[in-house]
């Protein structure tokens, strides 16, 4: 009946010498023995609170019967609370793990170091109720509670404080693996079946958020010191983009220090060190990185794209820079879509070409690599320009098949524009009589361009639908023909009419004319009538 | 036939109660009845065999039929309790809690231990949660003896329970009671419970801690003492208030004049306005009108603080320095003005290596000083104006008889403290004086002793409780001081005497934590029997006692302007208390584990609370106690959160707590590495 069976305190009893104990007496005993008991755990439990701790110990019991005027039992004492093992093969049993020590042990053992003394330090747990990234305050984490009140500013500080703070950072195991092997795969091995497999797995695996600083800065590094090792460096970038393609990191508080040496990669003077590497390649990969970077976080770090773009056209407009890294601005640029190419390329076009005119001519330039070189970065401004222009068309699709005498009249004020700028111009008579050309011909002059554009787009795996060459664009295109040449009329009458509500589009429709008349300007033929694919102009 | 039963009953009624004579005299008689009864035509007969009589003493001897009727009678009445109508089912449920333990105690009282740790443990569970504390002492209950023996038994035996509740609700049991028969029931009821019918719709749930509270004194003592007067209004002639006439050092003709420069200290604007009205006339009719009728007066002004009324002081009061005065009033103005919108900055000091043996730690008014009292023994005082420093000459060391103190250097320099060593057993609590040239230490030998931090010497030791002294705290003045032990007293001291001027008793357990009030009139005790009281300083009187805790009241803080009062318990509720109407407002909900320190913010809007959870949190008092209860009741919206701010330490549980008297809150507390 008592929680103290009757055994216990006839063991008890035995102990001290008393073997004839009566039942009766044990029975009346027991639930004393358990009144007794409560009592000075009651009595400790307040010592404990008095001790300002929410653990029981056996100084707790040691004090409360010394206010009782019973004397301790000694020999439990311990500064910490005991720690109890579970005996084997029993729910409810516990012991004290009290290990026999050995006498001569105790004796022989060194002296154990005096234990450190009693300290205070202080620190601020808030400032005008604001908890500093101290280390000594509690980790951020713990202060997001859902209930506050407070919680737009909390994840402020969160964004802020993620970087900065240092607190200790346990990896685990296999984390610690996992990097190591990446790492190792990255360097040795990048070619092979098990490095792409690697890539996928950074590019899907949850779980990997706390490697990305690690990442982070070992490829700030790496790219740093390796940027002679081509293969390295694009095994790296490669480790990026799939980085980034995780759905599950985080990994816009570690962008900052990822850009640097992605832009490095693309706009670097020299990106390996042997003339097999085809570091265009590279750059034309890192171009699309840095765009999907724009894509992705543009909106969160507004200043990302116009970081990234005066960066890029930093190098493109200095003309001491190497014809490399113009390349590489110029992709980079062209990457980021055609409203970037027709704002901030186009503009420097005719100087450009100016500069690179010399470059690319066999009897002004001797060196065979330069001239190489030279026509590369033609081949991109070509392709940046001739996006930015199929854009502009796209846009103004049904304007492309007017009946010819709408385009007559865009040619008109074209040629019209033409004679002003020729005066500044040099080559334009040169430029002339394709010009000319063009205008006479009408539709059939700009459809074959047209299919050019959409050709080119499938070619490079971006937006168009009608991929599988020329003639399929083509045809679809004339199919589309009737109809809109229904709404083109229309809108050609109504620009006729000078309605006052299409000026607006009007005028994009002439900026878009006159952007492909510049443009002619200055590629020439090679604009319409070629084929100067990019990736035919690689292999000029 | 019916007659032969009811005879029969009678019989083994008596058998059973052990009344020999009146059994004999019975069975004579009943004898001497039935010859004549052969004899004579029986007209008694007809008036005997009552029915109803006959149902009656059948009942009676069934009661008596053994401690299962308990057992039996208490789960039906309680199965019937749970499914009982919504609307009045959590009045029903608090005739439970009584019911059960005079249940048990009948049992125990009568001998059936067995029966009652059975009957004990079969229901515990259902009020586990209300009274955990309660069902542990009452557990512990196996003989009869343990019942007289025990105060907490004995208290409950002694006094009716008193339960609020709605006239359907007592129609509704006294009903069910009847129908089942449910006698034990009924009796228990009857002999333990006090209802208080009162007309209309059942009170709200949340009334809940006021209308059930077993406490041992009798809850019509309590509200008879809560009648009685207090002044909780502020010391006339404060340096507060000599603040706010401006010119701070005026002399006591000056300030007769009622001469205000307002507008020139930007802290206590809306007080100086005040101040200008209060001038002469208020004072001159404090005394008669009774500062808590002021005070209702003043109540619901929702936006300015009301005008605290002044009162003389009762004690005779230290001669504060002039050069003193003047670093004080300096502080004061510099104050930091608080609100929920502008939080302190804390500081906090955290005691490292302390091998889990720091039991308390104090923070003098400036937060210069921080001392720090061990199970070992000791009281060590960092000096945090010099942490950081270079550590200066050698290492001293002074004897005085069995006391000593020492400096101690850190070995890396500059982190000294110093050593106090004089108290023979744990030391469980340390005050400064406000101004922090003494120190009080109280320890588990039952004495407290004296410090002085200039000479670093122990200079007296106060010895008169009887057991360990679990806390004392300074007066707001100075030189007075209270202490409060174990031995269920709480003493009152002044530096000068060796023994206490007052003691307070009526506490009905150890008395934990004591508190003065701003006005140094009154103390405040909180004790282990769940109750907080405040005491007259003058007459020794026990003026209010404040009934709602549902543990161990741990800690107490009083607010600035005197109206106000904090309590923190074992469970971590903190309750907040109007002094003059004895009822307390709200509680604030919010920690999970001890609440060890509470500390008013220096102008009184804030309330900022230490705990063992390793949290220092920040409420909001104007908000807290601004809206009427009643008012808060009905709009349901009573778990408001009026938690301004949580602030997590690193596993370091907070002990004490201080504002200084510029608002810059100081917390300290113990890096515990086992959280």
């Amino acid at each position: 009946m008592s929680v103290v069976p009757k055994e216990a305190i006839e063991v008890v009893a035995q102990s001290i010498g008393i073997t004839n104990l009566s039942s009766d007496v044990v029975l009346v005993l027991a639930p004393d023995v358990e009144y007794r008991v409560r009592e000075i755990m009651q009595e400790a439990i307040k010592c404990m609170r008095h001790s300002r701790r929410t653990s029981l110990t056996s100084d707790d019991v040691d004090n409360a019967l010394k206010l009782r005027n019973v004397e301790p039992i000694y020999g439990f004492t311990s500064g910490d609370s005991l720690r109890f093992k579970r005996a084997a093969g029993h729910k409810d049993l516990f012991y004290i793990d009290d290990k026999d020590v050995e006498f001569k042990n105790v004796i022989e053992a060194p002296l154990t170091e005096a234990p450190l003394d009693t300290s205070v330090t202080a620190h601020w747990l808030a400032i005008e109720g604001v908890q500093p990234a101290v280390p000594e305050n509690a980790p951020v984490e713990a202060l997001a509670m859902p209930s506050d009140g407070k919680k737009s500013e909390y994840t402020e500080d969160r964004l802020l404080i993620d970087i900065k703070l240092p607190v200790k950072h346990f990896l685990s195991r296999e984390l610690q693996l996992y990097y190591e092997k990446i790492i190792e795969l990255t360097r040795n091995k990048s070619g092979s079946v098990l490095f792409k497999q690697a890539l996928v797995s950074l590019a899907t695996d949850s779980g990997l958020h706390p490697l990305v600083p690690y990442f982070t800065y070992f490829i700030a590094d790496e790219v740093t010191r390796n940027l002679n090792n081509f293969p390295l460096l694009f095994a790296w970038m490669r480790v990026v983009r799939s980085l980034l393609q995780n759905p599950h990191i985080h990994i816009e508080p570690y962008l900052h220090q990822l850009m640097p040496s992605v832009m490095t990669c693309l706009v670097a003077k020299r990106l390996g060190n042997r003339s097999s590497d085809n570091h265009w390649e590279l750059r034309n990969f890192t171009a699309n990185l840095v765009a999907s970077i724009c894509k992705r976080y543009g909106h969160v770090y507004h200043n990302l794209q116009p970081r990234i773009t005066r960066t890029l056209l930093h190098a493109f407009l200095d003309p001491t820079k190497a014809l490399s890294q113009h390349f590489g601005a110029i992709q980079g640029l062209a990457a980021l879509g055609p409203n970037v190419v027709r704002l901030l390329i186009l503009p420097n076009l005719e100087p450009y070409l100016q500069l690179l005119a010399p470059e690319m001519l066999l009897e002004k330039q001797k060196n065979e690599m330069k001239r190489l070189e030279a026509w590369r970065v033609y081949g991109a401004l070509l392709f940046a320009a001739g996006q930015c222009i199929y854009d502009q068309l796209k846009m103004f699709r049904s304007l492309l098949f007017p009946p010819t005498r709408a385009i007559w009249k865009i040619n008109k004020k074209v040629a019209i524009t033409m004679r002003k700028k020729r005066k500044a111009s040099t080559d334009n008579l040169m430029q002339q009589p394709p010009h000319k050309k063009m205008a006479t011909e009408g539709t059939v002059g700009v459809i074959p361009m047209n299919s050019m554009q959409t050709d080119r787009q499938g070619a490079t795996g971006g937006y168009s639908t009608a991929v599988g060459g020329s003639n399929v664009g083509l045809s679809s295109m004339s199919r589309q023909l009737p109809t809109e040449n229904m709404s083109g009329r229309e809108v050609g009458g109504r620009v006729v009419k000078a309605s006052s509500v299409l000026s607006q589009a009007w005028k994009e429709d002439m900026d878009a004319g006159r952007l492909l008349a510049s443009l002619f300007e200055f590629f020439g033929e090679s604009l319409y009538s070629f084929t100067p694919k990019p990736e035919l102009s690689f292999f000029l | 036939m019916e007659e032969d039963q009811i005879e029969k009953f009678v019989a083994e009624y008596l058998k059973k109660k052990g009344f020999k004579q009146a059994e004999h005299a019975f069975q004579e008689e009943r004898q001497h009845q039935q010859s004549k009864n052969t004899s004579s035509s029986s007209i008694t007969t007809n008036s005997l065999s009552d029915p109803d009589l006959a149902k009656h003493i059948l009942a009676f001897s069934e009661l008596e039929n053994g401690p299962a009727r308990y057992h039996d009678g208490y789960s039906k009445f309680r199965s019937w309790t749970y499914s009982s109508l919504d609307l009045y089912k959590h009045e029903l449920l608090r005739v439970l809690y009584p019911v059960f333990i005079h249940c048990f105690m009948d049992l125990v009282e009568k001998g059936h231990v067995q029966e009652a740790r059975t009957f004990f443990n079969s229901f515990r569970e259902d009020h586990e949660m209300m009274h955990s504390r309660d069902l542990q002492k009452l557990e512990g209950v196996l003989s009869p003896s343990h019942l007289g023996e025990m105060e907490f038994a004995h208290s409950l035996r002694q006094n009716k329970v008193k339960i609020k509740i709605c006239q359907y609700s007592y129609d509704l049991l006294l009903e069910y009671l009847h129908k089942t028969k449910l006698t034990t029931m009924l009796g228990v009821i009857n002999e333990h419970i006090n209802f208080q019918v009162s007309p209309g719709q059942p009170s709200s749930i949340s009334d809940d801690t006021e209308v059930v509270t077993l406490t041992g004194s009798s809850q019509d003592e309590a509200t008879q003492i809560n009648q009685k007067e207090i002044h909780w209004g502020l010391l006339e002639d404060s340096l507060e208030e000599r603040l706010e006439k401006g010119g701070g050092l005026l002399s006591d003709s000056e300030k007769a004049e009622g001469e205000t420069k307002e507008g020139e200290l930007d802290e206590n604007k809306k007080r100086s306005g005040e101040g200008a009205k209060q001038g002469m006339s208020i004072k001159k009719v404090k005394k008669d009108k009774g500062a808590s009728a002021t005070g209702k007066a003043g109540r619901p002004e929702a936006n300015t603080v009301p005008m605290a009324p002044r009162v003389k002081p009762e004690l005779t009061l230290p001669v504060v320095h002039t050069d003193v005065e003047k670093s004080i009033l300096e502080d004061l103005r510099n104050r930091v003005q608080l609100s929920s919108v502008s939080l302190p900055s804390v500081s906090f000091y955290t005691f490292i290596n302390t091998h889990n043996g720091l039991n308390c730690s104090s923070i003098s008014h400036d937060g210069s000083l921080v001392a720090g009292g061990f199970s070992d023994s000791s009281l060590k005082i960092w000096d945090m104006a010099k942490l950081g420093q270079e550590p200066v000459g050698p290492v001293l060391q002074g004897e005085n008889g069995t006391t000593s103190s020492e400096h101690v250097l850190g070995s890396r320099g500059g982190k000294r403290y110093t050593l106090f060593q004089g108290h023979s057993g744990p030391v469980y609590s340390a005050t400064f004086s406000p101004l922090g040239d003494f120190l009080l230490s109280s320890s588990a030998d039952s004495t407290i002793r004296l410090w002085s931090t200039k000479l670093n010497a122990n200079l007296v030791c106060y010895k008169g409780h009887n057991y360990p002294v679990w806390d004392v705290q300074f007066s707001p003045v100075g030189h007075y001081f209270a202490s409060s032990s174990h031995d269920r007293t709480a003493r009152i001291w002044s530096m000068d005497r060796i023994l206490p001027l007052r003691i307070m008793a009526g506490h009905l357990s150890d008395v934990d934590c004591v508190q003065w009030h701003v006005n140094c009139n009154y103390i405040a005790t909180g004790s282990s029997d769940k109750t907080v009281r405040l005491w007259d300083v003058q007459s020794g009187e026990c003026v209010r006692i404040f009934i709602g805790h549902r543990s161990m009241v741990l800690s107490l803080a009083m607010s600035p302007d005197g109206r106000y009062m904090a309590s923190g318990d074992e469970d971590g509720t903190i309750m907040m208390w109007d002094l003059s109407t004895g009822r307390f407002i709200t509680p604030l909900i919010g920690h999970t584990s001890c609440v060890w320190t509470l500390a008013f913010s220096g102008e009184g809007s804030l309330l900022a609370s230490g705990s063992a959870d390793c949290t220092v949190k920040l409420w909001d008092v104007a908000s807290s106690t601004k809206v009427p209860k009643t008012e808060e009741n009905k709009g349901g919206n009573t778990n408001r959160l009026r938690s301004l701010k949580t602030l997590p330490t690193k596993s370091t549980p907070v002990y004490a707590l201080r504002f200084s008297r510029r608002n810059l809150l100081f917390a300290a507390g113990a890096l515990s590495k086992s959280v």
